[in-house]
């Protein structure tokens, strides 16, 4: 699997990617840009606008219907956050020609679709339409008023906020509702110029592609032709945060369960210990074999839910146990003393044979989902170590357990939370 | 081995019936990395009361035990978990219970085989104590009370709640905090006994295989006993008509999740009537319809509608959610869009479009080989084949799906359900 990667012009570039594996084909497009508090509540509103219709299809009825027609061909835009990045994704799924039930060629007319939708909105008087506006802009301020909804999400959400409070990484990718009322169609359309104009660009294109056909399909798009070159303004770093003494937060809601996170900081590392980091994770709380799952939930049946994971982008761990509220103290000390051992050497031989075999195991299966695919090269894209499948799979087998241990040593607690009645 | 060929997908089924009545069904799939297999039983969370073979009596477990078993299964008369002796050879191993199955599954790149002796023989071979089943309480109770605080389980349980008066689809899979506390090691001992009988059980695989050499792999695996005959389940006469009609919960959301069941009736061809419904909810509900236009237009509707038929041998019923900031409303227009099409007809063209739509969604649903090996255990309990709904969507006329919208949305079968 390889990403074949065409500058369409600087800042712009076309990834495709070809795997007949699938039954569908995806055309993807990722907008990045820096995230900021100024302009994440706008840049949170654009995609909900421009799914409204582009100027060729007018409404989202309009679209919906066209593909509806195009056998059901799935669209969805929305926001992520990549380190101290806000993207703005857009995607269509259609089915691969060959499963077709009678002999129609669907893919051009999805990709101009597409583009269609990101890069030729529909306007009134040379913005955006202002009823559109009103709508998205009444549907965020709906999904802010709802962040408390799904309690689980909202404690994942929180720790982070907590962590990494007055930085890029802690600011909520959907935005703040104060933000919202000073939004207008002349504003926000000034804004979507703006990104359009300078954010850096990543469209790609996987499933059973003739590949230099799609090449030749965007380098010859009239609206990609009107885009201008471009730096590509996003984060390539992202801020580091220092160590510093723990802090402990607790906020009560209506819950039956408590959830406890535990945001876990990491001292500046080196390429190779990114390695190291994500076998400390896969032994810690990455797998059914890891400490969190075996001792916090198999041994003590504290919890259903007990696992970690380790943000590349940010290098810091994540720790989340779903727990009866009683048991609060009894949790922590007990992932306390999980979080001491790593760096005590406290596992065998045999967990980090487990460890890498799992870990290799998900860089393998990455090639059987095209949303994985993408996932894994536009991470590739945005970070600052690149790695192919390869390099990636020969080089945590390298890993030692002294590795690990000096990596653990990097590890301390940053932030608790804990979400309880 | 039967092949069964679907010429719009391209792909065939291997399909196996052992002689000690386990029917394996092989699905192969070139150029994936993935190797799946899934293994169900069909004993579920409905399957609380039966009669054994030769007894009169009919005994009745604890809420819950399905899913309980699912849990304990993993554990080994040599103290190792299963799922750790899977997890070390780096394949993703799982389990899941439902209504009417419970499944064991795994998914592998390498050690497909090593993985699958472990995974046959525990699926096999139960070790249930006094100790381990203690245990596991703690942790059922915890996977309980997270879904205690989902508001969209609560909103679908609360649908069925409405629409079941005495069929055990009412019971929450899991069971209770209270209800689990009463289950023993015999418990599940005497329902694994009964039910986990090889003419009880089918087996999918999906993936990169030879199908004559993994049925040979499948085939040595299998521990010889005898098949026992299986014990008469008990569920209740339900009714045709639903139990109540709304129930509405406090939970303190800013945006409310509402749940409109149907209750319907197992009856001939479900998979066409199952197409039918799809094609009816995308022309009435559906993102290029009038009814999502003018919800979403005005911010009363949040996302699209969802919906869901689901069925087994003794139940039938379709669900419509969302999230709106004014249930009530949407649900009567929801009532108002069915009416008029009832009176009207169908549009034509809105008609071939869904259909169009339909057809799309189940291909995309053979992408994956987990998708695909689940999807073919869930309807081989349902005494069908995935392949037919490819095979019968044409067969669904304008004319067949105005009759199942006449026969399906009665606004007597209508329940709501609403987490404020």
């Amino acid at each position: 699997m390889k990403d074949n990667k065409k500058e369409i012009k600087k800042g712009i570039t076309l990834h495709c990617i070809k795997a007949n594996n699938f039954k569908t084909d995806m055309i993807t497009v990722f907008l990045t840009t820096k995230l900021t508090r100024e302009d994440v509540t706008k840049n949170a509103i654009i995609p909900m606008v421009l799914r409204k219709g582009s100027a060729n299809l007018e409404t989202e009825e309009n679209l919906n219907k066209h593909l509806e027609e195009m056998y059901g061909a799935g669209f969805d835009c929305g926001i992520d956050k990549t380190g101290d990045n806000q993207v703005l994704k857009f995607y269509l799924e259609s089915i691969d020609n060959k499963y077709l039930p009678s002999e129609e060629e669907i893919l051009e007319e999805c990709i101009q679709t597409l583009i269609d939708i990101v890069f030729d909105p529909k306007l009134q008087n040379g913005v955006f339409e202002k009823q559109y506006v009103d709508t998205a802009k009444e549907k965020l301020k709906i999904i802010l008023e709802g962040k408390k909804d799904n309690k689980m999400q909202y404690a994942n959400l929180r720790c982070q906020e907590e962590m990494y409070k007055d930085t890029p990484f802690g600011i909520y990718k959907y935005g703040y509702i104060e933000d919202i009322d000073k939004i207008d169609e002349i504003n926000l359309y000034e804004q979507y110029k703006r990104i359009i104009d300078n954010c850096k660009i990543d469209i790609f294109v996987t499933g059973n592609i003739e590949e230099d056909k799609i090449i030749e399909l965007f380098l010859k798009n009239e609206k990609l032709k009107k885009l201008n070159e471009r730096e590509g303004e996003y984060n390539r770093k992202s801020k580091k945060l220092e160590k510093r003494e723990e802090r402990e937060i607790i906020e009560n809601l209506d819950v039956t369960q408590g959830n406890l996170v535990l945001g876990l900081s990491v001292s500046e590392i080196d390429k190779k210990e990114s390695y190291s980091a994500v076998i400390y994770n896969a032994i810690f709380g990455g797998t059914a074999t890891s400490k969190m799952f075996k001792i916090v939930r198999e041994e003590h049946s504290l919890a259903y839910t007990a696992s970690s994971n380790y943000l590349r982008h940010k290098n810091s761990l994540f720790v989340r146990c779903g727990i009866e509220i009683e048991n609060y103290e009894k949790t922590l000390n007990l992932i306390r003393e999980q979080i001491a051992d790593m760096e005590k050497g406290e596992f065998t031989k045999e967990d980090i044979e487990n460890a890498k075999t799992s870990v290799i195991s998900t860089i393998k299966m990455i090639p059987d989902e095209q949303d994985t695919i993408i996932a894994y090269f536009l991470g590739q894209e945005l970070s600052e170590n690149k790695m192919s499948l390869d390099e990636y799979e020969e080089n945590v087998n390298k890993v030692t357990k002294e590795d690990i241990q000096e990596f653990a040593k990097k590890v301390s607690i940053d932030t608790i939370y804990f979400l309880r009645n | 081995m039967k092949i069964i060929e679907n010429k719009y997908i391209k792909e065939k089924m291997y399909l196996e019936k052992l002689e000690n009545g386990l029917t394996v069904m092989i699905l192969p799939r070139e150029n994936v990395m993935k190797k799946y297999i899934i293994w169900g039983v069909n004993f579920g969370s409905i399957d609380n009361e039966f009669i054994l073979p030769g007894e009169i009596e009919a005994k009745k477990v604890p809420d819950g035990v399905a899913h309980f078993l699912e849990h304990k299964m993993f554990e080994q008369r040599s103290g190792i978990n299963s799922l750790d002796t899977l997890s070390a050879l780096g394949v993703n191993a799982n389990a899941y219970t439902t209504n009417d199955h419970t499944a064991y599954l795994y998914e592998a790149t390498d050690n497909f085989d090593k993985a699958l002796d472990e995974f046959m023989d525990y699926v096999q071979n139960p070790y249930y104590t006094d100790e381990n089943v203690e245990k596991e309480k703690g942790i059922i109770a915890q996977e309980i009370n997270m879904y205690e605080d989902s508001s969209e389980w609560k909103s679908y349980l609360n649908a069925m709640k409405c629409m079941y008066k005495d069929s055990q689809v009412r019971i929450d899979i899991a069971g209770s905090v209270k209800s689990i506390k009463e289950i023993t090691k015999e418990t599940l001992y005497l329902c694994y006994d009964n039910f986990y009988t090889p003419s009880n059980m089918a087996l999918v695989v999906c993936g990169d295989f030879e199908p004559e050499r993994i049925l040979e792999e499948i085939k040595k695996r299998i521990v010889k006993h005898e098949n026992r005959e299986l014990p008469k389940r008990i569920y209740p006469n339900e009714q045709e008509e639903i139990a109540q009609k709304e129930m509405i919960q406090d939970m303190k959301l800013s945006n409310p999740i509402f749940t409109i069941g149907y209750k319907d009736k197992v009856q001939e061809d479900m998979v066409k009537r199952h197409i039918a419904i799809q094609i009816i909810c995308g022309i009435l509900f559906g993102k290029s319809s009038k009814l999502y236009k003018e919800l979403t237009e005005q911010n009363i509707l949040i996302g699209a509608l969802s919906n869901e038929y689901d069925y087994s041998k003794n139940y039938a019923f379709l669900i419509i959610s969302g999230v709106s900031r004014n249930p009530e409303a949407v649900v009567k227009r929801v009532r108002e869009e069915i009416e008029n099409a009832k009176k009207e007809g169908l549009n034509e063209a809105d008609f071939i479009r869904n259909k169009k739509n339909f057809y799309g969604n189940m291909v995309i649903e053979y992408n994956s080989v987990e998708e695909t090996g689940r999807m073919f255990l869930t309807d081989y309990f349902k005494g069908i084949s995935a392949f037919e709904y490819l095979d019968k969507y044409e067969e669904v006329t304008k004319e067949y799906a105005e009759k199942i919208l006449n026969e399906v949305f009665v606004e007597e079968k209508r329940v709501t359900s609403i987490v404020k």
